[in-house]
């Protein structure tokens, strides 16, 4: 009897997808890309992404490798793009032909299901991937070896600081060794400039912000290879230790991030340094500190962490026409594989290539002036080759939101680090399923 | 023919009212004020802090770079069509159904209350993915239709109108107007409607906001720029790496003209009610 | 007796309605009941529950029940406290005597239009706990101590109730003055010659005639309420925490929705909608008995 009922309502649920017509299966051929036939495209992302592109399908190169593409977009914030993907695959359905995914919206998709997988015939994307960034590329990649989206652009985080106030503390934030020495250096950067009695310079804007770091930025590496969820104990003790030290050291502003004064902090001399991903050097220069050009310096993290800082990946989705994917497939191809592509997307909105071969490229070895003639770019270059490879699951999404609350807890709460670790493990234990 | 001769005599009371009252004015309507305010800042001093609190002179550079990046005229006329088709045809049918409620007796007339009622208390959160399925299905996927259909005869706005002809519509009226010889279609047009301005004022603004703000609906069912409605164009705005957002806030601001226009237009609709309520005295 | 045009025309009249139902309701709705059964995420359904997912979620689940302690504590000094300044608001500004009610009404009703992209960026400057515009009232004007609004658990449901009531007392005010449109002017005339004072007045004249709305807005704000996630969502970073310390900003509408949008489990996500759906529909059974009573 039960049997018999489940097996109808499972019919029933399936035929929910008789309402899809032509439904493909990972199996049906994608024919080979024509050069000659006119292909029209449509790209769905978020933000800057649509500038970035549109400069480049537009271009004189790109006309000349893939003459016969066209484009539409259908963009929106980075929330709303997220929603709309996830309710369009969802459905089983495909609206665009390239969609463009954050980092950590993947993990949902890697467990199967809604994209293409790219490491499959006749894309081959991992053969044609293999310059790309490996952490990149992993964290894009299932158990089984499906590759469901393609790395654009990294991320790499880094800790920028100034340099004036540096030298006026008299500490070095160049070569840190360990966190605990940042948090020596950070106890000489929070002083009280004006004399009234109240800390007005902080080390950095807020103790979460370094939660992560201890943790590949928090994108992959949730669950060990036996997944289990939290493990090894101590990598994850360590990340809520340090942000209770550097809380109790008092060397953060507890600015909110994205709040007025937390924007205002950078230009006007309340924090002294800030963990962050490589884009943000760009919104210094561009707009939150132009004002203090040659100040502000780039450093690897602390303690030869590498993490990294978010990441923007390009997919197709299963559903879209086979004839499109192979146009799809050539477009990601130009996006990621080419050094125009990923150089000029570099220039247009500071989102830093995950192909490693333009790393020797000249501009890369460029002075920056804004950084005091630094050579930020092969810094970043250094931490992008060196980010660990994470496993990601289907659950880290989840696991994260557990675990940015089990900071909280240990920074507003005053829970101790071993409690808020057993809270947030007995959480994702009940959660997962 | 004051509502409260006697209380409003006392200077004394009548000022400490004004005075809460624009307290109370100044707390809902600053944000709205501060928004105008950003529309004049230079794009990138949005989040400056201290905050603007006065009007800069970057207002005709916003606009221009709001111009520059996206086809504000095309989305702004999408969104104006959807909402004002939306709004005609849901005060068509809801006072249609609002009037059959409240001012008839049939058989299951309880029952369908309650199923009306009731189909308002599922939350509509996740039905986005199988309605979705359904457009693409019905080939509705691209046009406007999914944006106006399906809701133009809404529960929300039946239940509403139900609950506001319930007292304005007098039971009197509509038995004088059946001796005359009036078809039920012709009292619905001649008699209800009229009778229900108040509520239909509130329904409209209600129904021309929500449609004009319906952001995740037009997201998905439309296809790209230049079909889509003038709050997703704008949406694109705000993650711009270079963090100028004065299109962003320009855009922000013509975006809710319409809304204080179409305010305006039926706010007089709801106390014009005033003078067809008196019918009934 | 009834003739036949006045039996059928109320079934015709409400004909759109089920036809809209039948053709765009129907089939939404039991996708939603049937993948509640299931494990089901975003490439469809992987395994058979049953009543799994709402067991586990009254049971063992960490989140669903506080949150829905969140809710019923942010509907009652959120969406439903705001009726005790609306109807005295709308009477007052429906007064013929007062001057520039036209313009009250407009400003009243401006954070119903308001974009949100500013509503958030003004009450992430208000809530700040160091450089906030509350906190500096607090301090220099009450000499009181500092509230960190957007991180101590008990304060978030404050910031939240005081946003979610700054967003909607202007828009039941507009529903409750029009629904004063229908109220006979000569009642209150009566009244005052009876000598009845202007408080009496109200509460015998007023809000008994205004019960239908009182019971149509009322009931919105129950399901409103129950549903109520885009304030906690926007003060409490989205999918990116568990809806702050201790959950306190987690309502189970923001918790459906993290299920299905981000946790990608949108058989769990329904089910929690249909537990909702269930409390709303018990709640409005309850406000519409109490309408009932007070009505005879």
């Amino acid at each position: 009897m039960r049997k018999k009922v489940i097996s109808i309502l499972t019919m029933f649920a399936l035929s929910f997808s008789i309402f899809a017509t032509g439904q493909q299966g990972e199996s049906d051929p994608v024919p080979a890309f024509d050069p000659e036939k006119e292909y029209s495209l449509s790209f769905g992302g978020y933000g800057d992404l649509e500038r970035a592109y549109k400069t480049i399908f537009e271009s004189a190169e790109f006309k000349k490798a893939l003459p016969n593409i066209t484009f539409e977009y259908q963009m929106a914030d980075f929330g709303g793009h997220h929603d709309r993907l996830t309710t369009v695959l969802a459905a089983g359905e495909a609206t665009n032909d390239i969609e463009a995914l954050e980092i950590g919206f993947i993990a949902k998709f890697v467990e199967g299901g809604g994209l293409t997988n790219l490491a499959a015939a006749p894309f081959n994307g991992i053969e044609e991937g293999k310059d790309i960034v490996p952490f990149a590329m992993s964290n894009a990649t299932t158990a089984e070896g499906r590759l469901v989206a393609y790395p654009v652009d990294i991320a790499p985080a880094v800790l920028f600081y100034r340099k004036s106030l540096a030298d006026a503390a008299g500490v070095s934030l160049d070569n840190l060794k360990s966190w605990d020495e940042y948090i020596e250096a950070g106890k000489k950067l929070t002083i009280d400039k004006d004399g009234d009695g109240v800390i007005d310079q902080f080390a950095m804007p807020h103790a979460s912000e370094v939660a992560m770091m201890p943790l590949n930025g928090g994108k992959g590496g949730w669950f060990d290879e036996d997944n289990n969820p939290l493990q090894p104990k101590q990598k994850f003790m360590d990340s809520l230790d340090l942000v209770k030290k550097i809380r109790e050291a008092g060397i953060d502003g507890d600015l909110g991030a994205w709040s007025g004064p937390w924007i205002q902090a950078f230009a006007d001399g309340t924090v002294a340094s800030i963990v962050n991903g490589a884009w943000w050097g760009g919104a210094l220069k561009a707009w939150v500190a132009s004002d203090l050009a040659g100040d502000w310096r780039v450093a690897p993290l602390p303690g030869g962490l590498y993490a990294s800082q978010g990441g923007t990946y390009l997919s197709i989705p299963q559903q879209v026409p086979l004839e499109n994917k192979a146009a799809a497939w050539e477009v990601i191809k130009y996006l990621t594989t080419t050094s125009h592509a990923q150089l000029s997307t570099f220039e247009q909105i500071d989102a830093y290539p995950a192909l490693t071969t333009v790393y020797d490229d000249d501009i890369m070895n460029e002075d920056v002036p804004y950084f005091g003639g630094q050579k930020i770019r092969q810094l970043y270059a250094d931490v992008a080759n060196n980010i660990p490879s994470a496993k990601v699951s289907e659950y880290d999404a989840v696991v994260l939101a557990i675990f940015n609350n089990a900071v909280t807890d240990v920074l507003v709460n005053g829970s101790s680090s071993e409690d808020a670790y057993n809270k947030a493990l007995n959480e994702i234990r009940a959660i997962v399923d | 023919m004051s509502l409260q001769p006697n209380r409003l005599t006392s200077v004394g009371k009548k000022s400490v009212m004004y005075f809460f009252l624009v307290i109370f004015a100044f707390i809902f309507s600053f944000p709205f004020y501060y928004m105008f305010v950003l529309a004049t800042v230079p794009g990138t001093k949005i989040f400056s802090y201290p905050p603007h609190l006065f009007f800069k002179d970057s207002l005709w550079t916003n606009v221009k770079a709001l111009l520059d990046d996206i086809p504000f005229f095309v989305n702004f006329f999408n969104s104006a069509a959807i909402a004002t088709i939306s709004t005609v045809a849901v005060i068509f049918f809801c006072t249609m159904g609002g009037f059959a409620l409240s001012k008839y007796d049939f058989k299951g007339k309880k029952a369908i209350f309650i199923f009306i009622l009731s189909t308002m208390a599922i939350p509509p959160f996740l039905n986005i993915v199988p309605f979705f399925k359904m457009m693409v299905a019905f080939h509705w996927y691209g046009t406007w239709l999914p944006l106006i259909v399906p809701g133009m005869a809404n529960a929300f706005g039946i239940f509403m109108m139900a609950q506001f002809t319930k007292d304005s519509i007098p039971a009197a009226l509509l038995d004088a107007a059946r001796i005359d010889g009036l078809t039920e279609f012709q009292i619905l047009m001649k008699v209800a409607f009229p009778l229900s301005r108040a509520g239909i004022g509130v329904l409209g603004i209600i129904t021309f906001i929500n449609s004009w703000n319906n952001f995740l609906g037009a997201l998905i069912m439309l296809p790209n720029t230049d079909k889509t409605t003038l709050p997703v164009a704008l949406s694109k705005l705000f993650m711009q790496m270079d963090g100028d957002r004065g299109g962003l806030m320009a855009g922000t601001v013509l975006a809710v003209l319409p809304l204080m226009v179409v305010f305006i237009i039926f706010n007089k609709q709801i106390i014009s009610g005033l003078t067809a309520g008196s019918v009934k005295g | 007796m009834l003739n036949r045009s006045q039996k059928w025309a109320p079934y015709l009249f409400l004909s759109p309605f089920f036809i809209l139902f039948l053709v765009f309701g129907v089939f939404p709705i039991g996708y939603s009941i049937t993948i509640s059964l299931f494990k089901w995420t975003v490439s469809g359904p992987q395994e058979f529950r049953g009543i799994g997912n709402y067991v586990k979620l009254l049971t063992t689940d960490p989140f669903f029940v506080g949150s829905l302690w969140t809710t019923f504590l942010l509907l009652i000094f959120g969406s439903l406290l705001q009726h005790f300044f609306a109807i005295p608001l709308a009477i007052l500004l429906n007064n013929k005597s007062l001057k520039g009610g036209d313009s009250f009404r407009l400003l009243y009703f401006l954070p119903y239009i308001t974009s949100s992209v500013v509503i958030a960026l003004i009450f992430s400057q208000m809530f700040d706990h160091n450089y906030g515009w509350l906190n500096y009232i607090i301090e220099n004007v009450f000499g009181g101590e500092k509230v960190k609004w957007l991180q101590d658990p008990r304060a978030i449901r404050s910031s939240i109730a005081i946003m979610v009531n700054w967003r909607f007392i202007g828009w039941n005010t507009i529903i409750y003055m029009a629904g004063l449109q229908s109220i006979d002017q000569s009642l209150y005339e009566a009244a005052e010659i009876d000598g009845a004072s202007g408080l009496r007045k109200h509460l015998h004249i007023t809000v008994p005639l205004l019960l239908p709305i009182i019971f149509f807005a009322v009931s919105l704000s129950i399901i409103g309420g129950m549903q109520l996630f885009e304030e906690p969502f926007v003060l409490m970073r989205g999918y990116e925490q568990m809806g702050g310390p201790n959950n306190a900003g987690l309502t189970s509408a923001y918790y459906l929705l993290a299920t299905g949008f981000s946790f990608n489990r949108f058989g769990k996500a329904s089910a929690i909608a249909w537990i909702l759906f269930v409390i709303i529909l018990g709640m409005t059974w309850i406000n519409k008995m109490v309408t009932d009573k007070l009505q005879k």
